[in-house]
C-alpha cells in the first residue's frame, strides 16, 4: 500500500464509490461527509490518482480532474471497478443496529416504522441469528405521549404537559414550547422552553402523562442547551450541603450532581451536593433515611425531620383507625 | 490500495511473485522488504474487513498459493432503504456518545452514503437520542461479544472467565450475560462493577441455551415483588399510582387506597413521599417505613 495508511484505505474504499454516485461533488461537502478536512480530502484524491488497475498505464489509473478540484469540485473517472463500498465490519454493523434499537424506543409514530424497518433490513443483510447479542432499552414513557410531542415539535406547536415531576410528588401542568426529544443515561427526555419559568427545562418522558395542544405556535428562544449539562447547574441560589453516607447510600454519588467525594473510615463516603430545590432535597433525605449519618449544615435537614415526624403521626393515626396490627 | 484493486479485479488466485510484478510500490522492493511489506499490507487489509482469500488455481500443484478477493464478499450488498429509513440511519449514526462506537457507526454511514444513500437531516429534526458507554470495560466486552471470544476479568473479588452471550443496556447501564466457565453456569455482570481490565482469552464459546439466556435477560428487569396496599393523599404521588389499581380499603380522610407492587426494600422509595403516602399492607413493609422515618427524626 506504500504511502497509504490503515485509516486512509477504508476511507478511500468508500470515497471512490461515493464520488461515482455523486458526480461533480462539492469538496467541502464531501469532506464533511467523511469527517476530514478539505485538505486531507485533497491528499486522499492525490493518493487515488496513483491507484488503479494492475499494469499502471495511463488508461489504467483512476483520474481526478485537478482543474475542477482547484474550484472545489471533484470529478473522478476511470474508477468503475470500485463501484460499491466495502462491506460493513461486524463492529460497524452492530454499532448502527444498536443505535437504531435506541432510536426505536424513542421515536414517535411518524419515525418509528422507518427505524424498525431500517434495522430489520440491516439485520437481514449482516446479522442472521447472532444479531441480538447486543441490545438496549430506554425508559421512554408511553408511545402516545412521544407521538404527540414528536408531532408538536414538527408542527412548531406549544403544548401543556401534565407532568409528574419527582421533586414535588404532585402533578404540575407546565406550558412549554417543545424542541427536542433525546436520551441520556437510558431515560428519554423532552427539552422544551418553559413559558412560566422563561427558561429551558428538561422533562423525563416517562413522567409526562398527557400532552395537550394550546393552539399557540412556539416562540423563538435561540438554541436549546445540550441535554448533557446538568440542569441544576443553571439555577440560582444554589446551596452546598455535605452528607456522610453509609454504603447503602453511596449510590447517590453516581446519580446526583456531586461536587466532591471523599472516602472516610468505616465505609463512610462524604459527598458535597449542590442543592437548588429544597423540596427535592427534603425528599432525597427522606429517601436516604438511615443511610445518612451526618448532614452539614444541620439546618439543611430540618425540613426533612419535620416531614418525617408528620408522616409518622399521620401513619399512627391512620393505622390505629384502620385497626392494622402495627404495634 | 493497489493491492486491493489488483486482487479484486483478478478472476483467479494471484501468486505472490505475480503480485510483486503487478502492484505499484512492490516492484522496486528487495526480496525481504517485499515479503515484509506484503505480509503487513495483507494483515492490515484483513483487519479492516477486506476478505482476502488464500488458495490455489491448480489442482495438480495445490502448493502454489495465491490470493484473491471475491467481489461478492467484498462489496456492501444492495439494501433497498427508502428515504425515511435512510433518515433514520442518519440519526442512528450520531447516537453513540462513545468515541469508538461513534467512529464505527460513522464509518458505516459513510459506506451507505458511498452506495448512493443521502440521509435527509430535516426529516428527523428535533430527535436526538444518545447512548453512552462510559464503563471502562465496555470496549473489550463489545469485542468479546461480537467475535465471540472468551473474556476474563475480576468481579466481586473473584477472577472469572466468561463465554459471552449478551451485552445489554438497561436504563443507561450495561450488563454482560454469559457462562461463568469456572462455575459452569450463566451469570449477569454489571459492567461498571467489573474490577479489572477485561482481556480476551483463548477457548471456545459454545452456543447458549436460548431459554437460559432469556431467563437471565428477564432477571435484569426491575423486580416489583410484593403486593402492597398504600393510602395516597388525593393528587399526590402520581408516579406511584399511575399503573395502580384503586381498592376499597379504609383510608384516612383525603386519602385513597391503591394496590401496588413494590420491591421488598421500598422503604426509602415510600419515605420519599413523606406524609402523602401511608402503607396499609403488609404490616412488615409499614414497619420498615416507620423505622426508616424514625431514623430521620433521630437526626434532630
Amino acid at each position: 500500500m506504500g504511502m497509504t495508511s490503515a485509516v486512509q484505505v477504508p476511507r478511500l474504499l468508500a470515497l471512490v464509490p461515493y464520488l461515482i454516485a455523486h458526480p461533480d461533488a462539492d469538496l467541502a461537502t464531501t469532506a464533511s461527509v467523511f469527517g476530514v478536512t478539505p485538505r486531507q480530502l485533497v491528499a486522499d484524491l492525490k493518493v487515488l490518482w496513483f491507484c488503479g488497475l494492475p499494469g499502471g498505464g495511463p488508461g489504467d489509473l483512476i483520474e481526478v480532474d485537478m482543474d475542477a478540484l482547484e474550484e472545489g469540485r471533484i470529478r473522478l473517472t476511470n474508477a468503475d471497478f470500485l463501484g460499491r463500498p466495502l462491506r460493513f465490519t461486524p463492529e460497524e454493523a452492530m454499532s448502527l443496529i444498536v443505535a437504531l434499537r435506541a432510536c426505536e424506543e424513542m421515536a414517535g409514530a411518524s419515525l418509528a416504522p422507518a427505524v424498525r424497518s431500517a434495522r430489520a433490513k440491516l439485520e437481514a443483510a449482516f446479522g442472521g441469528a447472532d444479531i441480538a447479542r447486543v441490545d438496549i432499552t430506554v425508559a421512554a414513557g408511553a408511545a402516545p405521549v412521544r407521538d404527540a410531542l414528536a408531532d408538536a415539535i414538527a408542527d412548531g406547536a406549544a403544548v401543556r404537559l401534565t407532568y409528574h415531576g419527582a421533586a414535588r410528588g404532585v402533578a404540575t401542568e407546565p406550558l412549554v414550547d417543545p424542541v427536542q426529544l433525546g436520551t441520556r443515561d437510558g431515560y428519554g427526555y423532552l427539552t422544551a422552553w418553559a413559558r412560566d419559568k422563561g427558561a429551558w427545562r428538561t422533562y423525563r418522558l416517562e413522567r409526562i402523562v398527557a400532552v395537550a395542544r394550546t393552539g399557540d405556535a412556539t416562540g423563538e428562544h435561540g438554541p436549546a442547551p445540550a441535554l448533557a449539562s446538568g440542569w441544576l447547574d443553571d439555577r440560582g441560589d444554589v446551596v452546598a450541603v455535605t452528607l456522610d453516607l453509609r454504603p447503602d447510600g453511596h449510590w447517590i454519588v453516581e446519580y446526583l450532581p456531586v461536587d466532591d467525594v471523599q472516602h472516610r473510615p468505616r465505609g463512610i463516603v462524604r459527598a458535597r451536593l449542590r442543592v437548588a430545590d429544597p423540596a427535592w432535597f427534603r425528599r432525597m433525605l427522606l429517601r436516604l433515611g438511615p443511610a445518612v449519618v451526618r448532614v452539614d449544615p444541620p439546618e439543611a435537614a430540618a425540613s426533612a425531620i419535620a416531614a418525617a415526624r408528620e408522616a409518622l403521626e399521620t401513619a399512627r393515626a391512620a393505622t390505629g383507625g384502620a385497626g392494622e396490627g402495627v404495634e | 490500495m493497489n493491492l486491493t484493486i489488483c486482487l479484486l479485479m483478478a478472476r483467479r488466485f494471484v501468486e505472490r511473485a505475480r503480485l510483486r510484478e503487478l502492484v505499484d510500490g512492490y516492484r522496486d522492493l528487495s526480496d525481504a522488504a517485499f515479503e515484509r511489506t506484503f505480509e503487513r499490507d495483507k494483515e492490515e487489509l484483513r483487519a479492516m474487513g477486506v476478505p482476502i482469500e488464500t488458495g490455489s488455481n491448480s489442482v495438480l500443484f495445490p502448493d502454489e498459493v495465491g490470493y484473491r478477493i471475491r467481489r461478492r464478499d467484498f462489496e456492501l450488498p444492495e439494501i433497498d432503504f427508502d428515504a425515511a429509513e435512510t433518515a433514520a440511519l442518519g440519526v442512528a449514526s450520531t447516537v453513540w456518545d462513545d468515541a469508538s462506537r461513534g467512529r464505527e457507526a460513522g464509518a458505516a454511514l459513510a459506506k451507505l452514503r458511498a452506495s448512493g444513500l443521502d440521509p435527509d437531516a430535516d426529516r428527523v429534526a428535533g430527535f436526538a437520542p444518545t447512548v453512552g458507554a462510559r464503563e471502562p470495560a465496555f470496549e473489550t466486552l463489545w469485542e468479546a461479544v461480537l467475535r465471540p471470544s472468551r473474556v476474563a476479568f475480576r468481579y466481586r473479588d473473584r477472577e472469572r472467565v466468561i463465554e459471552p452471550w449478551r451485552l445489554l443496556n438497561r436504563t443507561g447501564s450495561w450488563y454482560l450475560i454469559g457462562l461463568d466457565v469456572g462455575r459452569g453456569e450463566g451469570r449477569s455482570f454489571k459492567v461498571s462493577r467489573i474490577a479489572s481490565a477485561p482481556a480476551l482469552v483463548a477457548g471456545e464459546v459454545r452456543p447458549a441455551d436460548p431459554e437460559v439466556v432469556a431467563a437471565h435477560v428477564a432477571s435484569l428487569r426491575p423486580r416489583r415483588g410484593i403486593e402492597s396496599v398504600v393510602a395516597v393523599r388525593e393528587g399526590a404521588a402520581p408516579d406511584l399510582v399511575r399503573f395502580a389499581e384503586r381498592v376499597g380499603a379504609d383510608a384516612p380522610e383525603g386519602f385513597a387506597a391503591w394496590r401496588v407492587r413494590l420491591p421488598a426494600n421500598a422503604a426509602g422509595e415510600l419515605a420519599w413521599y413523606g406524609a402523602d403516602v401511608l402503607v396499609l399492607e403488609p404490616a412488615t413493609l409499614a414497619d420498615t417505613v416507620r423505622a426508616h422515618l424514625e431514623a430521620v427524626v433521630a437526626w434532630a
